[in-house]
């Protein structure tokens, strides 16, 4: 009985890091940035494929999870440049734009794959056993990896001048700009960095599933959910939107139909947007 | 307000060239069916091949493409079917019902084709049913192992019934002295009623059954439906999820210290590499695996292999390889038959028709049943994603359609 009430709250903890490790990336471009980015999904995908094709040609995974923020940070880079920075003042067209690219990016790897999917193993495999449960350790590195990484990110956000620089381009462009900084700039480099925090939580998530061409898409819904709960305009926002939508439905889903957990916490989540459209972090009216 | 004006008129004048130009295309296309609609005995049979080339079950649809490829061009390589060459008529259904309908349409009604063969999942058999078979008047044939029930008019299944899969695996597992069943499974038609016929079987050969759960389709981390299998202890894990959620949960199930026996529908060699050193000791009935010693099946898969490179690995009895290529062959034979290609005489013919060769061993249509009596086969999958034939169960009967 020990070993279940056990296993039941590393699920949480578990299920609730990977949401938010997830939506780390998101909540940089659509929360701070307010683009609609529908590839945000692909974007944990192509970290994903930098982390397996490491696993594969240099034989270490740990060189991909390291390699798979530069690689998909880059690309967001040129991405912003080509086409995402022509949509800031059309955010409908961001929108199929995005989808657009995210579309490609899916069925790019489709094509070149053999298979529906490849399993990639974690870089420390194993479990460790606590009081008769044994708990898959690379769930515990990411955990951890998570806590700190949203730590240092809001750290940097926060306290530093880069990110006051960041959230006033953010804030007010015009501002901004007439004080000598350089907004296109600002607005790529913030937009590859939340490219490669995508890039990353691909590579580190990608043991626990397999690598498939939808992995980045089949969480999307859930990600943007936590977004719009955690509230646009911040940083802080959608990762409090993620544990709240991921902790309930662990725990829920623990005693009830996983299914109707899930009906039901699309339900709570709506009924939280009426009575507080602006996020969690709702100030003023 | 003269720039908006401006751009008001270059987009409508952009909209005009486009549908210009699509009705340019539309009437270049209808003209072009016209003249294949009146032909005489010498033009080939057109013969639609529908399937998921591109979304989730894209790669499927790449397996599927390539079976009906080579199975088109062996027969017409042997002179076709009552002397007239079949041409195959791709359509990619793209894993979605709207566009299966769409596509499903245009193969009936514009391209006039002979024959359907298509679906992967029953949502697309379900979308597109009505346009080919009823409305189209049109031989549809559905080409997967599915969740049974299907039994409308021109419609004829070449897939394994639940009974054929289900029914052989919980018998040995009972045989076994597995008495506890945990029966797990992804949220929709299929799973509810294969695990439905576990019940039935389990319950009717002195088993029980301790926990039924289901996880929504798009679930990436059923974490805690493995708590729950965990918590249950059961002698036997009967589980249906299928991708993606499968790997994940299989590998959470067997790492998490599971004693028990994992058996299931869906491995083989297409999904077990998914799965990695986990697969080890999977249990399960398919009517194919590459193990199969039939010298037939062998040849044929090692031409395949050799014929199709892009698809070679993918010849698998989870991507419905067998059911296609014998969909062809079974229809060929209906049609030779009746010595006809219309609709109704076909349809009389094919419900007594067989082959003695197939992929996987011969098969015969059940008189009445609508579906096909299949030899099966209990496997029991490697940590290397093969799987070794524990029996060869011969023959078994679809319960279906009476």
């Amino acid at each position: 009985m020990g070993a279940q009430i056990i296993r039941g709250i590393f699920d949480v903890l578990s299920l609730s890091s990977i949401l938010i490790l997830l939506v780390i990336g998101m909540a940089i471009i659509v929360g701070m940035m307010k683009v609609f980015n529908m590839c945000q999904g692909e974007l944990v995908l192509l970290g994903a494929v930098t982390g397996y094709l490491c696993g594969i040609y240099l034989g270490n995974l740990w060189i991909g999870i390291l390699l798979a923020p530069i690689v998909v940070g880059l690309f967001g880079l040129v991405l912003e440049r080509t086409i995402i920075h022509r949509f800031y003042v059309n955010p409908q067209g961001a929108l199929l734009a995005t989808f657009a690219i995210g579309l490609v990016m899916r069925e790019t790897l489709r094509n070149r794959m053999s298979r529906q999917g490849t399993p990639v193993d974690a870089p420390i495999q194993g479990s460790i056993d606590i009081g008769g449960a044994s708990l898959p350790v690379w769930r515990i590195v990411i955990m951890v990896v998570t806590l700190l990484l949203a730590l240092a990110i809001g750290y940097v956000l926060l306290k530093t001048n880069l990110g006051i620089k960041v959230r006033a381009t953010l804030d007010n462009p015009d501002l901004v700009s007439v004080s000598g900084i350089s907004t296109k700039w600002m607005y790529a480099g913030t937009y590859a960095f939340g490219s490669a925090l995508s890039g990353f939580a691909g590579a580190m998530i990608v043991p626990l599933q397999t690598l498939y061409p939808n992995l980045g898409y089949d969480n999307l819904i859930l990600m943007f959910i936590a977004v719009m709960i955690g509230g646009l305009g911040q940083f802080a926002g959608p990762l409090a939107g993620a544990a709240l939508i991921a902790v309930p439905g662990a725990i829920i889903g623990q005693f009830i139909s996983p299914v109707t957990g899930q009906i039901l916490i699309l339900f709570l989540a709506i009924i939280f947007m009426r009575f507080r459209p602006g996020g969690i972090f709702q100030r003023g009216r | 307000m003269s720039e908006i004006k401006k751009v008001r008129f270059r987009r409508s004048a952009a909209i005009a060239t486009s549908l210009a130009a699509v009705l340019v295309l539309a009437a270049c296309t209808s003209g072009g069916s016209d003249t294949a609609a009146s032909a005489d005995n010498a033009e080939p049979v057109k013969v639609g091949v529908l399937t998921d080339m591109t979304g989730a079950f894209g790669i499927v649809g790449k397996s599927n493409e390539a079976v009906a490829k080579f199975t088109i061009n062996e027969i017409n390589a042997n002179g076709g079917v009552l002397g007239r060459q079949l041409e195959m008529v791709l359509a990619d259904s793209a894993t979605d019902a709207a566009i299966a309908t769409q596509v499903a349409s245009r193969l009936v009604n514009q391209d006039k084709v002979a024959v359907v063969v298509g679906g992967v999942a029953s949502f697309t058999r379900v979308a597109v049913r009505d346009v080919i078979a009823d409305k189209g008047n049109t031989i549809y044939i559905w080409p997967a192992s599915y969740e049974g029930g299907e039994c409308s008019t021109n419609v004829w299944n070449t897939g394994s019934a639940p009974n054929q899969q289900v029914d052989p695996t919980v018998e040995y597992l009972l045989a076994e002295g597995k008495k506890t069943f945990f029966l797990a499974g992804s949220d929709y038609l299929y799973p509810r009623n294969i695990l439905a016929r576990v019940r039935q079987v389990v319950e009717a050969g002195g088993g029980s059954i301790v926990g039924e759960e289901y996880v929504p389709l798009d679930m990436t981390d059923p974490s805690n439906l493995v708590s729950k299998v965990l918590a249950a202890k059961a002698d036997v894990l009967f589980e249906v999820v299928v991708l993606p959620g499968t790997a994940p949960f299989i590998k959470g199930v067997v790492d998490g210290g599971f004693k028990g026996k994992i058996a299931g529908t869906l491995f083989d060699e297409g999904i077990n590499p998914l799965i990695g050193a986990q697969a080890e000791g999977l249990i399960g009935v398919q009517d194919f695996y590459l193990s199969v010693e039939d010298p037939f099946t062998k040849s044929q898969v090692a031409k395949f292999n050799e014929q199709h490179p892009e698809a070679a690995g993918l010849f698998s009895a989870t991507f419905n390889a067998t059911a296609w290529y014998r969909s062809f062959y079974l229809w060929k034979a209906a049609v030779e038959k009746a010595n006809s290609f219309d609709t109704a005489e076909v349809n009389k013919a094919m419900d007594s028709v067989s082959l003695k060769d197939s992929i996987g061993g011969p098969v015969s249509f059940e008189p009445g049943t609508k579906h096909v009596n299949l030899q099966m086969y209990l496997g029991e999958s490697k940590a290397d994603g093969s799987n070794v034939i524990l029996k060869s169960l011969g023959s078994i009967k679809p319960l279906e359609c009476k």
